[in-house]
């Protein structure tokens, strides 16, 4: 429990430093380093297919595609950051903390939950024959992603 | 039971929160895109954390894998949005792109 | 094999590139209008035969091995397909010709089907987690699809349209959470059930709530509407017509629809809420849509304010009422997806948006004038056209149901409403022909037959309205008002 809560602090506190930094390489490392804790945290509640998929789809793939962004677009270097967030940020989102620590507690007191039952089966099982329709859905978002980079990356020989 | 799901609310929506905090402050096209990462973060940690509250876990990662697939598609196509901006915008900042007015 | 539904456009929208590498225009135009036709048919025809008895629940086997592909279709979801198929069909037509100019046809189409895949999936959909899975299908490609003429405004359209759907996005999951974590479970019936041995208010409440902000904000109801007037008007004019059209109601409306009426309930307090938020989308988007100088901007304003009526309708919660905001939904969907393509003529053409620059161009292009006043009378709800008979439901249950004030206030719009369409309608089509566009055509034939065919549309609908309520509305509405009811009993798989 405590180490869970460590790597949760730590997870909160990259993802907060990949928002404020100024720096968008330091930013992606950030929050590839968050993405590795929330990896480690899923493996530590029992759930190793969704770690795997974190690290390897987030913290690999999409921190990749990060970084061919920031190549890509070095205009991006002269975006001036208002001042503001500096203070604005952290205030805000201690502010928040605090709320969340009393509210959420009362909230879930009041929370009457049914018992669920024992979980059947693999991963495999629930995936494949439990939740299928979401596979269909898969292939679809997949398909609009390639379809969509593809659309937004064509030729133009002459457009609107 | 009830204080382990607590638990990884709490922080959920925490991430969440910052994210959302982040959208509404920064002004680089490409750090609003990382805020937006922070929020899905919080919520693949809220799905799977009520997953395991409630002994769960298989459905829950069912689900957060899925959530990650169409992470992957929003963000390579939100990318290619950015990659043409800047091309033809030669700018990132939202304030510079405000030629529509909502 | 309701599957079809989603799984047909998937595959011809996997084979469309390779199909464009093959041929550029024709065949990629042939697949994929064929496409939306047999889906119309099926719907129309076939659909209407499988629910003659009740909800049609299909569990699919493969193998031999029953597959948890769940998909049912009962009057309200059978009713949404219909009317994806037809302004699917119609902007499908229009883009033979209008998408000419943007070239990767084949790209365009692929997008586009999957874009009706989602929609249809979201529709079929039986659980929580599925509904959202494919309205993320539908949003992505409309990402796309909005910013697909590459200019600068439709980029930055589509970027803030994709900031907001992320935030919908992470309200609809948290929702979805606070479900699953109560309920244990995230299909539809078994969630109604279970929320109603639970008596867990406060929680039940802000579920809602984050519910309400995320499809309110796909609904593009007011203040979550911010992202519309951008994103519609920059948008090529088949996909806004699509849009306007169809995805703030598939995705913002049904969703709402069956969420709220079908698994929680519809409370007094939920009514009155949905209500006002109708009525302020309502009034507040109908004088934003007055100032607008840029056609497809009103227009774009004008679906906020219409889909406000909507929700106010299926917010009062009678059967009158439900039934009023369903019909109005349909009506301008075909009106609006009318008057978005009429635009797009209009912009071929002249090369403007802009309604100060237009003037006259009834003598130049007198079939776009004639449907697009047809579209217009349609959403101002003059008789006998199909929007008059929908408001006028809305209307007398609002007065039944006790709400006079809410009444009045949906006149008056109405009233405003008209107002600014004839104001649009003069500025473009009548009065004096602007000598810049003596010179223009009218608008190539795909173009004037998919106007034509949804103007028919309009006007055999309002003529024929009773027997459109009965066959098609009844059915939908009647799912609604049974409320938990409907998926607990009916769809106990």
């Amino acid at each position: 429990m405590i180490v869970q809560t460590a790597l949760l602090i730590g997870l909160v506190l990259f993802s907060v430093l990949a928002i404020l930094l100024r720096d968008l390489l330091k930013s992606a490392i950030s929050l590839a380093a968050a993405s590795l804790l929330l990896g480690v945290v899923f493996f530590r509640m029992n759930a190793p297919y969704a770690g795997v998929f974190e690290i390897s789809v987030v913290a690999g793939l999409i921190t990749v595609l990060f970084i061919l962004t920031i190549a890509l677009t070095k205009a991006g270097d002269e975006v001036r950051e208002s001042r503001a967030v500096n203070w604005v940020f952290p205030l805000f989102f201690a502010a928040f903390i605090i709320i969340d620590a009393l509210v959420m507690k009362g909230l879930l007191q009041k929370i009457p939950a049914l018992a669920s039952g024992a979980e059947t089966g693999t991963f495999g099982d629930v995936l494949w024959k439990g939740r299928t329709f979401d596979l269909v859905g898969q292939i679809a978002v997949i398909l609009a992603g390639v379809f969509a980079v593809l659309a937004l990356f064509r030729k133009r020989d002459k457009h609107d | 039971m009830t204080n382990t799901w607590y638990l990884y609310l709490f922080f959920a929506a925490a991430l969440v929160f910052a994210g959302l905090l982040g959208l509404l402050l920064r002004r680089s096209l490409i750090k609003l895109f990382i805020a937006i990462e922070v929020v899905a973060k919080g919520i693949s940690l809220l799905l799977l954390g009520t997953g395991f509250a409630k002994d769960n876990i298989l459905v829950a990662q069912t689900l957060v894998v899925t959530f990650i697939v169409v992470e992957v598609s929003l963000v390579a196509t939100a990318l290619a949005l950015i990659i043409n901006i800047a091309r033809q915008a030669k700018s990132l900042d939202i304030r510079q792109l405000s030629r529509l007015k909502g | 094999m309701i599957i079809l539904f989603v799984a047909l456009p998937l595959v011809v929208a996997g084979i469309l590139p390779l199909v464009g590498k093959v041929s550029r225009r024709v065949v990629p135009d042939l697949l994929a209008n064929a496409a939306l036709l047999f889906l119309l048919v099926y719907a129309a025809i076939t659909g209407r035969h499988l629910i003659a008895g009740g909800p049609v629940l299909q569990q699919l086997s493969w193998f031999g091995e029953p597959v948890a592909i769940r998909l049912a279709l009962d009057g309200f979801s059978l009713f949404m397909l219909l009317a994806i198929a037809l302004v699917g069909l119609a902007a499908c037509l229009f883009s033979i010709d209008y998408m000419e100019r943007y070239g990767a046809k084949a790209n365009y189409y692929a997008l586009f089907l999957v874009m009706v895949a989602g929609m249809n999936g979201l529709v079929l959909a039986t659980d929580l987690f599925s509904v959202y899975l494919f309205m993320e299908v539908a949003a992505v490609a409309s990402y796309a699809l909005v910013a697909f003429g590459l200019g600068q405004d439709e980029l930055e359209a589509a970027f803030k349209y994709l900031m907001l759907s992320v935030v919908a996005t992470a309200f609809i999951l948290a929702s979805v959470a606070i479900l699953f974590g109560m309920t244990g479970s995230l299909e539809f019936a078994a969630v109604a059930k279970a929320l109603q041995e639970l008596n867990a208010g406060a929680v039940v409440g802000v579920a809602s709530a984050f519910f309400l902000m995320g499809f309110g904000l796909k609904a593009a109801l007011i203040p979550f509407h911010a992202w519309l007037p951008d994103a519609h008007p920059s948008a090529p004019a088949p996909i806004s017509a699509v849009l306007s059209g169809l995805l703030i109601k598939v995705s913002g409306v049904y969703a709402l629809a069956r969420i709220f009426l079908n698994v929680f309930g519809l409370t007094p307090a939920l009514s009155t809420v949905l209500m006002s938020m109708g009525a302020l989308s309502m009034v507040v988007a109908a004088f934003l849509a007055l100032g607008q100088k840029d056609m497809k901007r009103m227009l774009a304003y004008s679906s906020i304010s219409q889909v406000g009526y909507v929700v106010l309708g299926i917010g009062i919660g009678t059967p009158l009422g439900i039934a009023g905001g369903l019909f109005h939904l349909f009506n301008h969907a075909l009106a609006k997806g009318l008057l978005f393509l009429t635009s797009g003529s209009v912009q071929q053409a002249t090369g403007t948006r802009n309604l100060d620059e237009m003037g006259g161009l009834a003598k130049r292009m007198p079939v776009t004038a004639a449907t697009n006043l047809v579209g217009a009378l349609s959403i101002a709800g003059v008789p006998p056209l199909n929007g008059f008979w929908s408001k006028l439901v809305i209307i007398i249950a609002l007065v039944q149901a006790g709400h006079p004030v809410f009444a009045v206030i949906a006149v008056l719009t109405s009233v405003l409403t008209l107002w600014y369409y004839l104001l649009m309608q003069r500025k473009a089509f009548f009065g004096k022909l602007n000598e810049k566009w003596a010179a223009v055509k009218e608008a190539p034939f795909w173009m004037t037959a998919a106007t034509v065919l949804l103007a028919l549309l309009c006007v055999g609908i309002g003529i024929l309205f009773s027997s459109t309520v009965t066959t098609w509305i009844q059915p939908a509405a009647d799912v609604l008002a049974d409320g938990v009811h409907a998926v607990i009993g009916s769809w106990g798989f």
